[in-house]
Formats: structure tokens, C-alpha cells, sequence
């Protein structure tokens, strides 16, 4: 038992086998799986990262198309505001014209108006004038006569057919 | 020996990368833990050297657990025993004799002071004697003893000793050999 002998050499050799076969059969296989495995699990690590990236850039790149349309559409309804208001004070200056315009155009003609109401009068009191000197020359001047006169005038050209209250 | 391949070609059968098996999940937490345990002594230049090493492992574990099922350990022969220490012999200074080439190898016996280097040289054959005698004497040892204790009391008392002499001093053995034979593998390497 405690010699040695060629119990030395066939242990070695069957050791070599040994380990040959546990290599091809054992060891090679398990760690060839789990190699593949972490290498799998990297792979999809890998692949998560980028996944994730590429979300993040697109919500960065969502989030700019949000901020900007809702910059656009409070510009749009900046503009619109502005526009109304442009149009309305337009519009009002607009009626202001125009009203000025026909109150002009009113006082213009009811002073025309008033004008040739004057203008009538004066030339009625005229003619009523000489109509007066006229019958006073063909009746000849009297106290009668001229009262007479006097008050047809009046009668004529009194405050009934005063068209002037001044 | 034939049982180990047998075994390992029936376990190792269908595996698979995705949704390992209880039996797989079990392989594979045995084998990585062994793999881990060289790999954090050699480090990733002793790589390849690491299915020898499990294979060393499985084959004095196998062997010193055998006693259990009433064989006789053929560990507790020195000529299994110095063909295993022969063995780690090549492989330590062949890991050493690689990873240096010539030159340096040789010179590594003059580290780290020339007059050790005698002490070096005869390290050479103490190393495998060491491994060899440690693992004979181990088990021959605890055979010895566990074959007196069964001529004693051959019932109920082999129990508790056998669960010392053969699981754990034939695992520690184990543990031993290929510890110090990856230590000094990486020892050469260096």
C-alpha cells in the first residue's frame, strides 16, 4: 500500500480521460450556458438601454412639438385678438365718420334751409313793402289810409306768419 | 469514474439558456460556485486551467465520499494520491512555465532573493510530496480509524464518526488539494 508501482501511472491516465470527458461532458457545456446566458443578459441590458434612450429622446422630441403648438396656437389666438380689436376700432372709427359726416351734412342743409327761409321772408316783406307803397301811392296819404296800411302789414307779416321766432 | 461521466452527460444532457430547471439551476450553482471559487484565486489568466481543476475536485470528492457507501476510498492508496500530486506538479509549473516563458521561469527560482534559490528548487519535489502524503495520510487515517471503531461497536456509533472522518475531513481534503494547488499555480503565474 505504501510502495508505488504502476498504480501511479494508470491513476494519471485515468485522470487524463477523466478530465477529458468531464471537460467535453461537464464543465464545457455548464459554463458555455452560462457564459451564453450572462452574455444574453447583457445583450438585453444593452438592449433596454437603448430602448430607454431612444423613448427619451422622443418624448424630448414630443414634448418640443407640444411646447411649440402651444406657442403657435396662443401667437394664433394673440393675432385673432388683435385683429377684432384692429377691426372694430375701425368699424367704430368708421360710424364716428360717418355720424360727424351726416350731422355736418344735416346742419349744412338746415342752414341752407334757414337761409332761404330768410331769404323768402325778406322777399316777401319786400314785396309786401312795396305792395304797402304802392296802394299808399294809389290811395293817396291819409291818417285813415295809413293806419289801414299799417295794420294790413302787420296782419300780413305779424307773429302769425313770422317764420323766424326772433 | 464511469458513474462521474455517466452522470454528468445525463445531467448536462438538455440545457438550456432560458428557463433553466431545478436540476440545471442545481448543476449550474455547483459548477459556477466551483468555477468562481478557482477563478478567484488564478484570476483571469488561469482560466484555462479551471475544468482540470473541478475535474481534480470532483474526482477526490467522489473519492473520499465513497467510503460512505462502503467502498475503500482509493484515495487511501499512495499511488492515487502521488498521481494526483504529480499531476498538480506538471500543471504548476507548466501554468508557470507559460504564462513567463523560459527565461523568466528560470529566473523566477532566484526570487525573491538568489539564496533562496536552492529552497525554490527543492520546493519542486516538496510540494507534490506534501500534497500527496497530506491526502494519504488524510484518508488513510480516517479509514483506519473508522474500520477500528466498526470492529468495536459495528452499529449506531459508526454514525457520528463516520459523518467526521469521511464527509468532512474527506471534503476539507478535497477543499485543500485544489486550494493549494491553484495557490500555487498562481504563485508560478505571478
Amino acid at each position: 500500500m505504501i510502495n508505488l508501482g504502476w498504480g501511479l501511472v494508470w491513476t494519471i491516465i485515468n485522470l487524463i480521460v477523466l478530465y477529458l470527458l468531464l471537460k467535453k461532458f461537464l464543465v464545457g457545456p455548464v459554463l458555455g450556458v452560462m457564459e451564453k446566458r450572462k452574455a444574453m443578459i447583457a445583450q438585453q441590458l444593452e438592449n433596454a438601454r437603448v430602448t430607454q434612450q431612444k423613448a427619451e429622446e422622443l418624448k424630448g422630441h414630443y414634448e418640443g412639438a407640444l411646447a411649440s403648438a402651444k406657442e403657435e396656437s396662443a401667437q394664433i389666438l394673440e393675432d385673432a385678438k388683435a385683429d377684432a380689436k384692429q377691426v372694430s376700432e375701425r368699424m367704430m372709427k368708421d360710424a364716428n365718420e360717418q355720424a360727424a359726416k351726416i350731422i355736418e351734412a344735416a346742419k349744412t342743409t338746415a342752414e341752407q334751409e334757414k337761409r332761404n327761409a330768410m331769404q323768402g321772408a325778406k322777399a316777401e316783406i319786400a314785396g309786401l313793402a312795396m305792395e304797402a307803397a304802392r296802394k299808399l301811392l294809389e290811395n293817396g296819404s291819409s291818417e285813415e289810409g295809413n293806419q289801414m296800411l299799417y295794420d294790413q302789414f302787420l296782419a300780413k307779416a305779424g307773429d302769425g306768419n313770422d317764420t323766424d321766432i326772433h | 469514474m464511469a458513474v462521474l461521466v455517466l452522470l454528468s452527460v445525463i445531467l448536462v444532457r438538455n440545457l438550456k439558456v432560458e428557463n433553466p430547471g431545478k436540476k440545471q439551476l442545481a448543476l449550474e450553482a455547483f459548477i459556477g460556485f466551483l468555477n468562481a471559487f478557482f477563478e478567484g484565486i488564478l484570476g483571469d489568466e488561469g482560466k484555462r486551467y479551471i475544468p482540470y481543476l473541478i475535474t481534480v475536485a470532483l474526482y477526490i470528492g467522489c473519492a473520499n465520499l465513497i467510503g460512505l457507501f462502503g467502498f475503500k476510498p482509493p484515495t487511501k492508496d499512495l499511488n492515487v494520491t502521488a498521481g494526483l500530486a504529480i499531476m498538480s506538479l506538471v500543471l504548476i509549473y507548466y501554468a508557470g512555465f507559460r504564462q513567463k516563458g523560459a527565461k523568466k521561469f528560470f529566473m523566477g527560482f532566484a526570487e525573491p532573493m538568489p539564496i533562496v534559490t536552492p529552497i525554490n528548487i527543492m520546493e519542486i519535489a516538496i510540494r507534490p510530496v506534501s500534497l500527496c502524503m497530506r491526502l494519504f495520510g488524510n484518508v488513510i487515517g480516517a479509514f483506519v480509524i473508522m474500520e477500528l471503531i466498526k470492529m468495536i461497536v459495528p452499529v449506531i456509533i459508526p454514525i457520528p464518526f463516520s459523518f467526521y472522518f469521511d464527509v468532512f475531513d474527506g471534503l476539507i481534503q478535497t477543499y485543500v488539494f485544489v486550494f493549494l494547488t491553484s495557490l500555487f499555480m498562481k504563485e508560478q503565474m505571478e
